[in-house]
């Protein structure tokens, strides 16, 4: 018995480390980590959105308000300057944000990013085009996004949608939506179609993560720059409705480029 | 000798390491043992190609076997309303009758027009909404929403509360739980079925809205032609495809943001807006009445166009009796308001403007939203005998 004793322990203490082991404590040698957040905030001419409030004037001179926007970004990338950029949480980085719908106004990133000095961060206004598949939401709220298939399919990029005071001083609805574009032959029919997502870069915003510290920043939409910089947009001349009209979805997207500012704010 | 004594020895602590395993890596919220003679077999709804994975099922009302067959025998049986007879003048399927979607349907012979009242001849402030696909709303219930998880006040969140609701309203069954409660105990069978579904043979009004609320959850709709051509089964003809293509274009008829697609199988977001049907907003019961936000004056939820040809009338009030009238108002009657919604940017021209072949196109297209197997299944049908017959 005191022969085999010893074995026993043994046996039992490899099988209860083995069985009962936490993920946490299999390895001593990984590289520290730290993690990220993001808070999404919504400004016009750089204060807090009012919804449904017709006090807003855009460059164009049109009177609007806002009543709701819905968009994603995805492809969320940490640069550095070793040239090892982190990609959050690759196939699945796709966040959507609802004004109303708070809890979609902070994402918590569960990816461990590594600690050290990071030069900036980008991300896709959207969807990118590889990822923009149909019906890989099932689920509301991302689910109702849906772009239909004769458009493009995938889903839109967004949904901002308001009204604005017309040529006719009706207050009339428009509906700001970006998505793919469709090409159109001279007959009007569909040959080809335009992924219309867009890089947003912060090249400035160096940042350092150390380990075990959550980074907070703060992504602010400036709702007028949508229709200012580079190309006026006039809702008179755009009219209530966009989705088929690559031409206006154009000048939104190559309005998008400085609609974003980030900062970290912790 | 010692050798037999180690060898019994070494099983011993090996049986006695096991247990301390079992004993030790046991997670601490392994669910409670269920109460002796309660073991309802789990009922898992099936999910149709498309559809949202998340269900609308409450923690506390777990979909069972044994739940929603008490369920359906309530659904169909008068007694529930405090009568004595199962054919007694009012049941939950009275007015929500299988053939028409689990709607009144403006072809009952009693409710003419499909305007329902209650046992004491009260109408209905609105016309009725179809049971069907519930349980994939989280939003919230009746046109205006006011049964909703967010609801302050815990007895008007889901199912379970419309279903008490339309026991004691006097515009529907107008009974008092008291009595119905007490009929359905001294109702031979069906103590032993509450037994057998909530582990106790005491009637109450919570299971009985719970087991209701169970087989409400099971009427899913998802086998229509459209389904059948999404799946590769069926192709459309012309005419409905046509009809597709407007119903999914902002030049056309517009009506997917609000009602779905093939990427909202739902054909309904369950929200709320104001379609552009009036100028002047005096219904007490609009969503308004429910959020205070005057921009939801005139506002009522997009009802799901799954099976809409059985459930006319049509809007809030009923004051469309046909699909034709529906898209005649959407393609030239829409009125503008302050508080029409954003959405609705076809206003400026009165509606989408659609021709008389265009309007029948999206007609031919909405009928494929028809689904003849969910109106005609046996599984949702009147049972063939009570619990005590």
């Amino acid at each position: 018995m005191k022969k085999l004793f010893p074995y026993l322990l043994i046996v039992v203490i490899l099988l209860v480390l083995s069985s009962c082991k936490k993920e946490s404590e299999e390895s001593n040698d990984i590289e520290p980590t730290g993690k990220i957040s993001l808070h999404f905030r919504h400004y016009v001419d750089g204060k807090d959105l009012v919804i449904d409030t017709l006090m807003y004037f855009n460059e164009a001179g049109n009177q609007y308000l806002i009543n709701e926007i819905q968009y994603f970004i995805s492809d969320l990338t940490l640069h550095r300057s070793n040239g090892k950029d982190i990609l959050i949480r690759a196939w699945k980085d796709i966040h959507y944000i609802d004004t109303d719908l708070p809890s979609t106004h902070y994402w918590d990133i569960p990816d461990e990013i590594p600690a050290g000095v990071y030069d900036s961060i980008s991300f896709i206004f959207g969807i990118s085009q590889e990822k923009n598949q149909s019906f890989m939401f099932v689920n509301p709220p991302e689910s109702f996004m849906f772009w239909p298939e004769y458009l493009g399919g995938g889903y839109h990029y967004m949904k901002l949608n308001g009204k604005w005071d017309n040529q006719d001083e009706i207050v009339e609805p428009f509906d700001f939506h970006l998505g793919i574009g469709q090409i159109l032959d001279t007959a009007g029919q569909i040959v080809g179609f335009v992924h219309n997502d867009f890089k947003v870069g912060f090249p400035d915003l160096a940042f350092s993560i150390s380990e075990n510290q959550v980074l907070d920043f703060t992504l602010t939409m400036n709702i007028e720059r949508w229709f200012k910089d580079p190309h006026l947009y006039d809702h008179d001349i755009w009219g209530g409705y966009i989705m088929q009209n690559q031409e206006a979805m154009k000048i939104a997207s190559e309005n998008g480029w400085n609609v974003f500012d980030m900062e970290v704010t912790k | 000798m010692k050798s037999f004594s180690d060898h019994r020895l070494f099983l011993i602590l090996i049986a006695g390491l096991i247990v301390f395993l079992i004993i030790s890596c046991k997670k601490s919220d392994d669910p409670e043992p269920l109460p002796s003679g309660y073991e309802p077999t789990p009922y898992e709804i099936d999910i149709p190609f498309g559809f949202p994975t998340k269900l609308n099922i409450p923690e506390d009302n777990p979909m069972t076997v044994e739940g929603l067959e008490l369920g359906r025998y309530l659904f169909y049986d008068g007694r529930i309303s405090g009568r004595t007879h199962p054919d007694s003048m009012m049941s939950c399927a009275t007015c929500h009758i299988q053939e028409n979607s689990f709607e009144c349907g403006i072809n009952h012979p009693k409710y003419t027009g499909g305007y329902t009242f209650g046992v004491t001849g009260i109408p209905t402030h609105h016309v009725m909404l179809p049971l069907m696909n519930l349980v994939w709303n989280h939003t919230g219930y009746l046109w205006n929403g006011k049964v909703n998880p967010n609801n302050p006040d815990p007895k008007f969140r889901n199912i379970e509360d419309l279903v008490w609701m339309g026991i004691v309203a006097p515009h529907e069954m107008n009974s008092d739980t008291n009595k119905a409660k007490a009929v359905i105990q001294n109702t031979p069978g069906y103590p032993e079925l509450f037994k057998k579904a909530f582990g106790s043979d005491q009637v109450t009004v919570k299971n009985m809205s719970k087991a209701i609320a169970q087989f409400i959850r099971t009427l899913i709709s998802a086998n229509s032609k459209f389904d059948k051509f999404m799946r590769g089964e069926v192709q459309l003809t012309g005419s409905e495809l046509n009809g597709y293509v407007l119903f999914t274009t902002e030049e056309g008829a517009d009506c997917f943001h609000c009602h779905g697609a093939a990427g909202n199988p739902l054909f309904t977001t369950h929200l709320y807006y104001n379609n552009g049907k009036d100028s002047v907003f005096n219904d007490p019961l609009d969503r308004y009445s429910i959020t205070g936000d005057p921009n939801d004056k005139g506002a009522y939820k997009a009802t799901t166009l799954r099976n809409i040809e059985y459930t006319a009338p049509y809007m809030h009030d009923g004051r469309f009796k046909t699909l034709e009238e529906v898209v005649e108002f959407y393609s030239h009657h829409l009125v503008w308001s302050p508080q029409i919604d954003p959405l609705m940017h076809h206003i400026a021209n009165g509606g989408t403007q659609l021709t008389a072949q265009e309007k029948a196109d999206l007609i031919a297209f909405i009928k494929t939203l028809r689904d003849e197997e969910f109106i005609a299944n046996p599984e949702f049908s009147k049972p063939e005998k009570f619990p005590d017959e």
